[in-house]
């Protein structure tokens, strides 16, 4: 090698070198124009219900934060991975977010089973994760929570005020329940089971299902066997939908209790006349109750008009992403990860467009702690009470 | 004693479902042996094409149902002119991972023509108005549902053993080369089984999406279910995938009802791998000898 090829290429080795550290201080799914963010939601199987709008509501959302002129001189890109509801692809997905198309956070994913399924990795990874749709009272004494930030409800706690309100102000004094046999299902059957134990009321059945379950007949001759007071329901809205249903077709009605994650007017069409009267838990304003959330749901639906027809996921979805965002404004042009979080722990009893009083801190990362409960009434939702808080737990 | 009853009844009307499901797998299996795996999604996908006819183009209940028959039909039938003739050459094992690709197609036209989204299927019986017999409550849609699908199974044994066309349909299952040496249209008749086993699937789509509510994965446990029911009765006998059918639903209920719901459906696996090991060629069927 002459010495003129000998400067070259010692040249070159140096421009690789610098290349090389700058790439390397560079924060993953981050450049000067751009923001990677990744989701594995439930596009198809037995909770696409929820996952199509909430994703939906998720991309509409980021897409308008792009239209503006990005956040920082960054727009925001948004890779949604479907899983089917199943943990082991829930895995899968996170990895290759992470791993191959590297993102800067995972914002959402939908399934607290899901959520449980990936948690360790994220640890691991040092992941930004924002919003786990996931029962929130699992990270309760969770070490590893420094890039974590939740306002999704506990439905452990959910699940005690509801059954608290049903024994106290309704007069119920037993209770039946039908949960999905996983965590989403389990913990609201704690939170009951609280709830009952608080009140002095009975639990007299509990009566689990799969989601990979197609006929509920079965459960519903068991709930009415029960015959208690009312029956609680921690399921998708497609078992809730049928096991309502199938309790009706032998002639049960019991009153009807559930989950924040079922108040959707979707309902009214798939579970019909029988989802009348149900009394909902609900911790951010529901359409249809908020001027400035029926002008997200209105804003959002142009771009998507099927939207329009899952309202509630659909701001569930924004209410998820905008944390962030707001994480994002507040984090300034340099955008790191430790810089993120710092500027995430500022955010104090701050009002989204969607999700209100959200307060974060050094040693806080439960945002949202207090819900509220409505019933149906003709196809619209009634508030009952005003907001109910309950502790923060991690 | 009443709750007996009412596991029976619930059970009897899960029971009459999976057996139709049930009679669209032998149907096919007797006449060609295929065990044909996209029964399951062709159903679904005629469901689908019910839904379309009831909710987009606001057609009358019954006439929607015709119309979707005769599209199941039309599929059935063009799958196999279309696909699996022309394969005929292959194994019988090929063929069977032909419907097997036949299944994933469907579902994924399924999802891009309607979505992957849960619908509510409009249906012309209410599952609100309840019949109490005694302690036992039944429930117009679970009555008519019933009914309906006993009316087909019915339909269906009249045809296959009291017509010609029936006849033709069990030569040619009996031996296909001898049915045609006598001037049987063995390829007509294979053209005819495997459009009557989609309507019958259809029907069973139809019956079942009010309840179980219509997306592009709900007959998935039916036909499973379903392939059970025929394995359990005899996968080449007509009154066996009945039987098995009525049985297993009716298990499954009282296994839940008094044992562990949690565990129904791997106690009506149980008890098809227990019959198998007893009565390999299952409750009704008949050890497969050709004549000669």
């Amino acid at each position: 090698m002459t010495v003129v090829g000998r400067g070259v290429a010692g040249a070159l080795l140096v421009v690789l070198l610098l290349l090389s550290a700058s790439v390397q201080s560079q924060e993953r799914g981050v450049t000067p124009t751009e923001v990677v963010i990744g989701t594995s939601q439930p596009l198809t199987g037995p909770a696409s219900f929820w996952g199509i709008p909430v994703t939906g509501g998720m991309d509409a959302y980021v897409k308008l934060a792009n239209e503006g002129g990005g956040i920082n001189g960054r727009k925001i890109r948004l890779v949604a991975l479907d899983d089917g509801y199943q943990p082991t692809r829930a895995v899968a997905n996170v990895r290759e977010l992470v791993e191959s198309t590297g993102v800067f956070a995972i914002v959402g994913l939908l399934g607290s089973a899901n959520a449980f399924a990936v948690r360790d990795y994220m640890v691991e990874k040092k992941v930004i994760w924002i919003n786990p749709l996931a029962d929130a009272s699992m990270w309760t004494g969770f070490k590893g929570k420094q890039y974590l930030f939740v306002t999704y409800v506990s439905y452990t706690d959910e699940g005690r005020l509801l059954t608290e309100y049903a024994a106290k102000t309704l007069g119920m004094t037993t209770f039946a329940v039908f949960y999905q046999n996983d965590l989403f299902g389990k913990k609201g059957l704690t939170g009951v089971k609280r709830g009952a134990d608080a009140t002095k009321t009975r639990i007299v059945a509990t009566v689990p299902y799969e989601v990979t379950d197609r006929d509920y007949s079965g459960h519903a001759v068991k709930l009415r066997e029960s015959k208690a007071d009312a029956v609680v329901l921690y399921s998708t809205p497609t078992a809730a939908a049928q096991v309502v249903k199938e309790m009706a077709k032998i002639g049960y009605r019991p009153r009807l209790i559930s989950t924040s994650a079922l108040a959707d007017p979707a309902m009214f069409a798939l579970a019909g006349e029988a989802w009348n009267d149900v009394i909902l838990a609900a911790y951010f304003p529901l359409p249809g109750t908020d001027s400035k959330v029926d002008e997200v749901v209105a804003t959002i639906a142009k771009g998507n008009p099927a939207l329009a027809r899952a309202p509630i996921n659909a701001v569930a979805g924004v209410s998820f992403v905008e944390p962030f965002l707001e994480g994002l404004r507040r984090t300034g042009p340099t955008l790191t990860r430790d810089k993120f979080v710092a500027a995430m722990e500022t955010i104090k009893n701050w009002d989204g467009d969607v999700v209100r009083g959200v307060t974060f801190g050094p040693d806080r990362r439960h945002g949202v702690t207090r819900i509220y409960i409505v019933k149906t009434e003709g196809g619209q939702f009634k508030r009952l009470t005003p907001d109910i808080a309950y502790p923060v737990g991690f | 004693m009443e709750l007996l009853a009412q596991y029976g009844v619930v059970g009897l009307a899960t029971g009459s479902l999976y057996a139709l499901v049930a009679l669209g797998i032998v149907l096919l299996y007797r006449t060609s042996r295929v065990l044909n795996f996209a029964h399951g999604d062709l159903a679904t996908f005629a469901t689908f094409i019910c839904y379309t006819f009831l909710t987009q183009l606001r057609v009358p209940f019954g006439v929607a149902v015709v119309a979707t028959f005769a599209a199941a039909v039309v599929i059935g039938a063009g799958f196999y002119f279309l696909i699996l003739r022309p394969a005929r050459e292959t194994t019988l094992l090929g063929r069977v991972i032909i419907t097997l690709g036949f299944a994933l197609v469907l579902n994924g036209v399924a999802i891009q023509l309607w979505g992957a989204d849960v619908r509510p299927f409009p249906f012309p019986l209410s599952d609100a108005r309840v019949y109490h017999l005694g302690g036992v409550v039944i429930s117009q849609i679970s009555l008519g549902t019933t009914a309906a699908a006993l009316a087909l199974m019915a339909a269906l044994y009249g045809l296959v053993q009291h017509t010609r066309v029936g006849l033709a349909m069990r030569a040619v299952s009996q031996h296909l080369i001898a049915a045609q040496v006598l001037g049987i249209p063995a390829r007509r008749i294979f053209v005819l089984t495997w459009g009557l086993a989609a309507m019958l699937g259809a029907a069973a789509g139809i019956l079942l999406a009010p309840t179980a509510l219509l997306d592009p994965f709900m007959m998935l446990d039916p036909f499973l279910k379903g392939f059970s029911a025929a394995v359990l009765g005899g996968i080449d006998s007509m009154p066996g995938a009945v039987i098995g059918g009525l049985l297993l639903g009716l298990l499954e209920a009282l296994f839940g009802g008094y044992v562990s719901v949690q565990f129904k459906t791997t106690l009506a696996f149980g008890i098809i791998i227990a019959v198998l090991i007893v009565r390999p060629e299952g409750l009704l069927g008949r050890e497969f000898k050709r004549r000669v």
